[in-house]
């Protein structure tokens, strides 16, 4: 373990998690104004640890050795910081060796609810939309900033410039300063759902990057859900009906490529190949989830997600019921993407003259009318009906506007196919 | 005027179970769409339907004392806010959610602040 850099990603991979589990944990006590510090601290205390470890000294307690380290740099730090009496003077109602270490039993429904805090903490109000992925990534799932840039197709320094932007954010927040209990949160969860959303398509939607790498993204916004809908303060219908989207939509990453990696349209794709367990886990989740007297628009998206699922076959997929809920998604969040795909379930359920009829009504915005979605569905929808000229001409500008090489391929398949 | 606000304990639930078998994963999703249709005009302003969390701090602490009587595990719980008891019960009836077999489903008001 010469290799400075080696051993710091050997870090970065191994304690990703116990990175933002302490993280969490030491924010809550010092407070998110002091993020930064808390972070560099765990990030040194890992390495410090790794050091030690790997040169034969492996404690007995690791989560306790790793916990008492980075408390006593946070600490350590803080000191050496001007004008910090008031924090010190809270941490010094307790030492390090008094509290409670993350690896007590006793203490894990207190590292779910640091860990929790720390999410809604991402989710704060003063910190901006944009920056809430990067700082969740950062924080809680133990991203470096050259993978979050690598992740959301961005340049590093623009990771590195918001991130300090929200960490400067959060230094003016009173939910950095205060702590307030979880339960006062819930006013919240509207936006760390949203957030987990992203995250999630960040992995799922982009059709950019290696799969594996976007499937990590997949796999911690199911973490950080779980985790959420597991806990009283998050434990609520939405929740459920979220995580359980995520698990359907998850079933299938792994059939949506071809052996070479091509993107395999829905009904290309071999159903035998989509994940058992992670349907098994949807649909045990979108039991949960019908709960209570409303219906929100993750619901929407987890029961469309779900019939999908329990389809054996493309042709006998339960068009009607996806229409319905896709009715419904455009009444709770309107959007004439979902326009769009309920007339792609119209096209299939009653035939395309009908579903040309739903895009009629419907003025597209620009960024609808540039994208290849759009000209795709007219030129599928025209050459169904025998528009073979209007057909055409959707399909050279859906061509045109492909956004990689792998939705062009598809794209060309598929609209010739049916042209 | 729904001006009351109930909670709905779900217990004795948290068990893990055998997979489900297709045809009971076909009955699990019919039991979402009948709670849908019963509900699908009811829809959420995103995080306006429940209550605020003071209120759920008042159970919560509840929760921890003479509520648990035995080693039952609180599966899961929510708070709807409507006019009487008995339309919070039947809410509680129509959600597959909140009760299935094993499990029990508590429903008390919240003496709201």
């Amino acid at each position: 373990m010469s290799d400075a850099t080696s051993a710091h990603e050997l870090v970065e991979h191994s304690f990703r998690h116990d990175y933002g589990r302490l993280v969490a944990v030491l924010v809550r006590r010092v407070g998110a104004q002091h993020l930064e510090l808390v972070e560099d601290a765990v990030q040194s205390s890992l390495m410090a640890a790794l050091t030690a470890w790997t040169s034969g000294h492996w404690p007995k307690e690791p989560n306790a050795w790793l916990f008492r380290a980075a408390y006593n740099r946070v600490v350590q730090d803080l000191r050496i910081e001007n004008g910090r009496h008031r924090i010190l003077h809270r941490i010094g109602e307790t030492n390090a060796d008094s509290m409670v270490a993350p690896n007590d039993p006793a203490s894990v429904d207190e590292i779910g609810d640091d860990l929790l805090r720390m999410l809604f903490v991402c989710c704060d109000d003063v910190v901006p939309w944009e920056s809430r992925v990067m700082l969740a990534l950062k924080t809680l799932c133990g991203f470096s900033t050259g993978e979050i840039a690598l992740r959301l197709f961005t340049s590093e320094a623009n990771v590195y410039k918001r991130l300090a932007r929200a960490r400067d954010r959060l230094r003016q927040s009173a939910l950095a300063v205060e702590t307030p209990p979880l339960h006062a949160l819930r006013s919240r969860l509207p936006a760390v759902h949203a957030v987990l959303y992203q995250l999630f398509n960040e992995g799922y939607l982009s059709f950019q990057g290696e799969q594996a790498i976007r499937r990590e993204l997949c796999d911690e916004a199911i973490r950080l859900s779980t985790l959420l809908a597991e806990h009283p303060a998050g434990a609520v219908p939405e929740t459920s009906a979220l995580l359980s989207l995520m698990h359907f939509h998850a079933a299938r990453l792994g059939a949506r490529t071809d052996a070479m990696g091509g993107l395999l349209l829905l009904e290309e794709q071999n159903r035998s190949v989509w994940d058992r367990d992670r349907i098994v886990a949807g649909m045990e989740w979108l039991r949960r989830s019908a709960n209570g007297a409303a219906f929100s628009r993750y619901h929407a998206e987890a029961g469309i997600a779900a019939v999908h699922c329990l389809a054996p076959s493309f042709a006998d997929t339960r068009w009607d019921e996806i229409i319905d809920l896709y009715t419904i998604l455009e009444r709770t969040a309107p959007s004439p993407l979902h326009t769009l795909n309920r007339a792609l379930a119209v096209a299939e359920s009653t035939g395309a003259l009908a579903a040309l009829e739903v895009l009629e009504g419907l003025a597209p915005p620009a960024w609808l009318v540039g994208s290849y979605l759009w000209d795709a569905v007219l030129s599928d929808l025209h050459a169904r009906v025998g528009n073979a000229i209007i057909a055409e001409q959707h399909r050279t500008r859906a061509l045109d506007s492909a956004p990689t090489e792998s939705v062009r391929v598809a794209l060309h398949r598929r609209l010739k196919t049916r042209g | 005027m729904a001006d009351r606000k109930y909670l709905l304990l779900q217990r004795g639930a948290t068990e893990k179970q055998e997979a489900p078998s297709p045809g009971q994963m076909e009955e699990m999703y019919a039991a979402f769409n009948a709670w849908k249709e019963k509900y699908k005009a009811n829809i959420v302003t995103m995080g306006g339907r429940l209550a605020p969390g003071g209120k759920v701090l008042t159970v919560s602490g509840v929760m921890d004392g003479p509520l648990i009587e035995s080693k039952e595990i609180i599966g899961g719980y929510m708070v709807v806010a409507t006019e009487s008891y008995d339309h919070a019960l039947e809410i509680a009836q129509g959600c597959p959610g909140l009760i299935r077999p094993g499990s029990s489903c508590e429903v008390r008001e919240i003496m709201g602040p």
